[in-house]
């Protein structure tokens, strides 16, 4: 059986399959769909430093390729939190992150230090680019210079390591993700969700109660895709994809461009087992392809740049990406 | 009754319960999870269709073999549905569940678009994920208080025909219902919307039809019908109310049942992203000083889709 395990910072994953932040609640409560035993890491839902009610329905609509939130980071706020949700997370069998979010570099410090006591938190994901709220601005993901001082700030208040989970609405990510890496993260996760909208001509009604939002789904997985290739060529801390994986051969897809990991967000919704069936089907493609470690795996797209070194694992005969083919 | 818009931020008083009500047994409010979660008896799991039936003008009656067969399910309850050979868009659609021959799972689907159609054109063999049994379903209808009237409004008929069946072989213990005890109103706009009117029918409960255009039954809506009866002495003013059908047609339920301050649950239908809890898409207003605690929102899918009429501050 191919090796599933790998590395971010300080942390072993069993494989490299995490949920994504607000597609799997908090992660323990799936377990009847996907085992937490099954997976790499769990991700929360974003926490914030105060309750947030959320955004005014509808807060979902699905397009005629994918989908489109805006919940508006919904949550009880930290004290919620580490009262009642981290004590049910303290005996889960895999890698706990939490994903924190702020409007401040303040706030995103005063959560970063109230969870660095917490041992049932293994990692902070910092939510530098949720489009849901702040009118869809993105302050601290689509300036370099802010989304440093976040994550310096963020690195000097915790020990934990940490994940910038940068967004797609920006002209060159790349430089994101290098100002991330020198602020100190351990990892990038590329990408959060797309800025999009809908709206029915007829009547003039917006498909999300706040015009625009989201848009996630297999749809966006080249976008995103690219996106966590270009991370994955500017820096040399470990990248987390994320975008539109639905199955299997997608996550596989992101570590060949050189992601370390994945997160099952969207396609969640369509199978909550799809995180742990994922994961367990990893080893059985991985032995099939001939691949001994899924490390084997991550970077070895041919022309691409990503590494140096290891060489690309036996390309299957014929086949290749492009569904016109087919 | 309305919430005044730009309520303050308040920290919950009581987290949110996820109530699960496994094959028919007590509805219980004593033990709450500490995060909201989907029942402890739901599972993802692959059906297959086992035939799909047309009924009424745009409906059909779909009926799923699941791997396994599952324990009676409470009616109002539900499940998430979506096919998986290709066919069916990425986020599955709830549906209530209909009735379960044999281990089978029948839902009753009305075409409304991409995802209904998808269910309503299946070859019999074709694979749907099922998600489920998800929500909290009617509350114990038990013989010994007043007697219960059923609202359904259109393809909100889908939780009547179980429920009529479950409150007359009795529930969770409690006396049966005597068919006398449970008067069906069931609306629509016209007579081809009566979905499967004749199977309700067969049940043996009173069961009165009412349209919009009077092609059959009542011509009217059912709170119409309903004053109608009560006028004519043939239902008593004191009435425990169950109600399903479009949004307008529950918020005047809400109201007619909250003037006189009768008992009252509303089975509300909400665009759902996951059916499970996860992805906070299905937010219902609460009532702040309602049972469901001071959090604004409840989420319909785990907490609901039956809400007490009192509950929550409108109905999406």
């Amino acid at each position: 059986m191919a090796s599933l395990a790998v590395r971010i910072g300080p942390l072993e994953l069993r494989n490299p399959v995490l949920s994504a932040s607000g597609t799997f609640g908090h992660g323990l409560e799936m377990r009847a769909f996907t085992p937490p035993e099954s997976v790499g890491g769990l991700v929360s839902k974003t926490v914030t430093v105060r309750p947030r009610p959320g955004n005014p329905a509808p807060r979902i609509c699905e397009t005629g390729a994918g989908f489109l939130n805006s919940i508006g980071l919904e949550n009880k706020g930290i004290d919620h939190y580490v009262r009642e949700v981290l004590p049910t997370m303290a005996d889960a069998d895999t890698v706990v992150v939490t994903n924190i979010g702020g409007e401040s570099v303040e706030e995103f410090v005063q959560l970063a230090e109230r969870l660095d006591g917490e041992g049932a938190v293994a990692m902070l994901e910092v939510n530098l680019s949720c489009p849901n709220v702040q009118g869809g601005k993105l302050p601290f993901a689509t300036r370099p210079e802010m989304a440093e001082a976040v994550i310096g700030a963020v690195r000097a208040a915790t020990s934990k390591p940490i994940l910038a989970k940068l967004s797609p609405n920006v002209s060159d990510i790349a430089a994101m993700a290098r100002a991330v890496e020198g602020a100190g993260a351990d990892g990038v996760t590329a990408v959060n969700t797309l800025l999009g909208m809908a709206v029915d001509w007829r009547t003039g009604k917006p498909g999300l109660g706040t015009v625009q939002g989201g848009y996630s789904g297999p749809a966006i997985k080249p976008v995103a895709l690219r996106c966590a290739w270009a991370c994955a060529r500017a820096v040399s801390i470990p990248v987390v994809g994320c975008g539109g994986i639905a199955g299997v051969d997608d996550a596989l897809e992101y570590l060949a461009v050189g992601c370390t990991a994945v997160q099952v967000g969207t396609s969640s919704f369509s199978d909550p087992g799809l995180p742990g069936r994922i994961a367990g089907e990893m080893a059985e493609r991985l032995d099939a392809a001939g691949v001994a470690a899924v490390t084997d795996l991550v970077g070895s797209i041919r022309d691409g740049s990503v590494r140096d070194g290891a060489g690309a694992p036996a390309a299957p005969r014929g086949g290749g990406p492009c569904a016109s083919r087919t | 009754m309305r919430r005044p818009r730009g309520r303050p931020q308040v920290e919950p008083a009581v987290p949110f319960a996820a109530a699960s009500f496994a094959d028919g047994r007590a509805r219980t409010r004593g033990i709450l999870p500490r995060v909201p979660a989907p029942p402890p008896d739901a599972r993802s799991a692959l059906a297959a269709v086992v035939s799909v039936e047309p009924c009424g003008d745009d409906g059909a009656l779909v009926r799923l073999r699941p791997p396994e067969a599952l324990p009676p399910v409470r009616a109002s309850r539900f499940f998430m549905l979506r096919r998986e050979d290709g066919t069916s868009p990425l986020i599955p659609r709830p549906f209530s569940i209909y009735r379960q021959p044999d281990g089978d799972l029948e839902f009753l689907v009305k075409v409304m678009g991409r995802g209904t159609r998808a269910l309503a054109e299946a070859p019999v063999g074709a694979p749907v994920r099922v998600i489920g049994p998800l929500g909290n379903g009617w509350p114990t209808l038990d013989g010994e208080g007043d007697p219960w009237v059923l609202l359904g409004g259109g393809i909100g008929c889908a939780p009547f025909y179980l429920a009529i069946r479950q409150a007359l072989a009795g529930m969770d213990g409690a006396a049966p219902v005597p068919p006398e005890g449970v008067t069906y109103l069931f609306g629509a706009a016209t007579a081809g919307l009566l979905y499967d009117l004749d199977a309700v029918r067969a049940l043996g409960a009173r069961v009165e039809p009412a349209t919009d255009d009077g092609s059959a039954g009542f011509r009217g809506n059912v709170l119409q019908l309903l004053e109608r009866l009560q006028a004519e002495g043939q239902v008593p003013r004191r009435v425990r109310l169950l109600a399903c059908g479009p949004e307008p047609m529950l918020e005047a339920v809400r109201d007619h049942a909250l003037d006189r301050g009768l008992d009252c649950w509303l089975s509300l239908e909400s665009l759902m992203g996951c059916g499970v809890g996860i992805c906070n898409g299905c937010p219902v207003p609460t009532e702040p000083e309602g049972p469901l605690g001071a959090w604004p929102n409840a989420k319909c899918c785990v907490e609901g889709p039956v809400f007490e009429a009192r509950a929550i501050a409108s109905c999406g």
